[in-house]
């Protein structure tokens, strides 16, 4: 249970909101590289953090970011010409640089410096692993670009999609650390999922279905670990990373690729959830690209053009009774991302969390509230750099294990939880 | 024509939804398992819980003798924070939660047995904080852990007493 405020000040992220400002402090995700796939290829609209935007890859390969309208008199520039080194207004033909500054007004003499008086806000727009990353924070705090390991393995061996998701970000979030749904939404896919079936660590899934539950604070955010008995009296644990303000990385199973999310607020009723796939030490295969394209795993398939998952809501998610009583599926929606996301999605946009009943198997989903409105008041209080800025923060993995009793899993497993190259996951 | 799950999920649906309360107050038993646990349940107890109530049963260990030597009894070692003994199983007929909270490094083997064998025996679900991670040696924590971990569903390593504080508000103590 939250108070009506602190839920307003983790779920609303727009222009000048105290959640708005500790998300501007990150580098986040804004597009797949390949939707700017050449020099001067069309505009992109990008909406993030409740600002209109306008993505473009220039002349030169300059990659902009820009207010998507137009300064003179608020014509979107999603119709504009990219040509010659920008990106042109096709009603008067004001043209703006990567970087927004006007660098052309042709009704006004060009010695009138006039253009020069005119600039649109423009946020740095970066590639890393196939990514996008912007920056919308203030300038003389922006760090270093992001070190998360699936954007550093050399590209062959990661892969990374995005899908529209219609609720806020935090309900999409909190579904990426709470462990204990897993056991119950999620069951048929542990043994049919081409990315998740055959590893040994599914049998301890399945066989104990009443896992407990540790968390404890990591330098960027939490680690949520999941005990599970094994058949010789060890433990089987599954450990899941979140770090600040919303990453997140599933444990992997066997020699399958591992995966996680990042959930980008795009305004407060619609997110991002990017989600990605990579392996520490090969390429991905053939088979496992495909099956990720065709929506396995944490991926979807999308409605042709769009990156809205084919199952939506304009469609009932699809949903199969049959499916569902027969127990091929526990909600009757199929794919993991859309097992999540209809649920998430039917709690509402913006989730009314005054009248939420926690329970104790939900501590990962408290703390990370708990540290988020901590970040938040640092940042506001004293302009604290909020944890997982540091690129240290994101070198991070998560790990599946089987450790004695008497081994505390951050202990046990602290090599485990930090990306090392060359060095394959702590997986089982 | 949009779907169920269209209409249902907008924004202007959200007003349709039942307002009246769907929860009735918990009834949470927050214990500390050592001395050095004590003030910090003391000052937890300062907080607006209206369905927690604060207990010590730091009496009980770590340098108290063993189950043996005390003629061990359920109704004599765990006290309110006024001092008044309190009985143990009279205290969980009525919980929903015992909240167990913890220092690192602190041997509360005893103590954490005593209500976990309890809470199980009354179906009482429990959690466990542990304080005081960053100053302890990690083979004091991990033996900590190590003593909590089979009487307790979920294991808090609590960086703040306002992490406790926070996590008992959200179980609407």
């Amino acid at each position: 249970m939250l108070r009506r405020e602190q839920n307003d000040l983790l779920t609303q992220t727009g222009p000048n909101t105290p959640g708005g400002r500790l998300f501007r402090r990150y580098w986040l995700p804004a597009l797949l590289a390949e939707e700017l796939p050449n020099s001067e290829c069309a505009p992109v609209r990008v909406k993030l953090l409740s600002e209109r935007l306008l993505a473009f890859r220039d002349t030169h390969d300059r990659y902009g970011l820009i207010d998507e309208f137009c300064a003179h008199r608020g014509v979107s520039l999603w119709f504009g010409r990219n040509e010659e080194g920008g990106l042109r207004c096709p009603y008067h033909g004001w043209k703006y640089d990567y970087t927004g500054q006007c660098v052309e007004v042709p009704s006004e003499p060009e010695e009138s410096g006039f253009c020069s008086k005119i600039k649109l806000k423009s946020y740095p727009l970066l590639e890393r692993g196939g990514v996008l990353w912007t920056y919308m924070g203030p300038p003389d705090k922006r760090p270093p670009l992001p070190e998360w390991e699936f954007a550093t393995v050399p590209r062959e061996q990661s892969f990374t999609s995005k899908r529209l998701q219609e609720c806020n970000w935090l309900q999409a979030m909190e579904g990426g650390i709470d462990s204990s749904h897993v056991s119950f939404l999620h069951r048929g896919e542990l043994s049919s999922d081409p990315l998740f079936k055959g590893a040994k660590g599914n049998q301890y899934n399945l066989h104990d279905t009443k896992p407990v539950f540790e968390v404890a604070e990591s330098p960027g955010g939490l680690y949520v670990g999941a005990r599970r008995n094994t058949e010789d009296g060890n433990y089987y644990w599954r450990i899941t990373q979140w770090v600040m303000p919303s990453f997140t990385m599933i444990p992997p199973r066997g020699n399958h690729p591992v995966h996680g999310h990042f959930w980008i607020p795009i305004d407060d009723e619609n997110c991002w959830a990017w989600s990605f796939d990579y392996h520490a030490m090969r390429p991905l295969t053939v088979s496992e690209v495909a099956a990720m394209r065709d929506g396995k795993g944490i991926h979807v398939r999308y409605v042709p053009g769009t990156f809205r998952p084919m199952a939506n809501k304009d469609n009932d998610y699809l949903i199969d009774r049959e499916a569902q009583k027969a127990g091929r599926t526990y909600s009757g929606v199929a794919g993991i991302a859309m097992q999540d996301a209809s649920l998430q999605e039917s709690m509402g946009p913006i989730v009314d969390r005054t009248k939420e009943n926690l329970v104790s198997t939900d501590n990962g989903i408290i703390m990370a509230r708990h540290r988020l409105l901590r970040a938040i008041k640092d940042l506001l209080d004293k302009d604290a750099t909020p944890p997982g800025v540091d690129a240290q923060h994101q070198r991070v993995r998560s790990a599946s294990v089987v450790l004695a009793p008497s081994q505390a899993f951050v202990d046990a497993a602290t090599d485990a939880l930090n990306a090392r190259p060359g060095v394959a996951h702590s997986t089982v | 024509m949009s779907s169920e799950s269209a209409r249902a999920n907008a924004t202007a649906e959200a007003r349709f939804r039942i307002d009246d309360a769907n929860w009735r107050q918990r009834v949470v038993k927050v214990m500390a398992l050592d001395r050095r646990s004590e003030p910090v349940v003391r000052r937890l107890a300062q907080g607006q819980f209206g369905g927690a109530t604060f207990f010590t049963a730091s009496a009980f260990a770590p340098a108290a003798p063993s189950h043996a030597d005390m003629q061990f009894s359920m109704a004599s070692w765990l006290s309110d924070l006024a001092g008044r003994t309190k009985d143990l199983l009279d205290e969980l007929q009525t919980a929903d939660l015992v909240a167990m909270v913890a220092t690192a490094g602190e041997n509360v083997q005893q103590v954490a047995s005593v209500v976990g064998e309890a809470c199980k025996a009354k179906h009482v679900t429990t959690i466990a904080f542990v304080l005081g991670s960053a100053s302890a040696p990690r083979e004091a924590l991990s033996s900590t852990l190590r003593q909590l971990r089979p009487w307790t569903l979920m294991l808090v390593i609590a960086a703040s007493e306002e992490a406790i504080a926070e996590a008992l508000a959200a179980l609407r103590a």
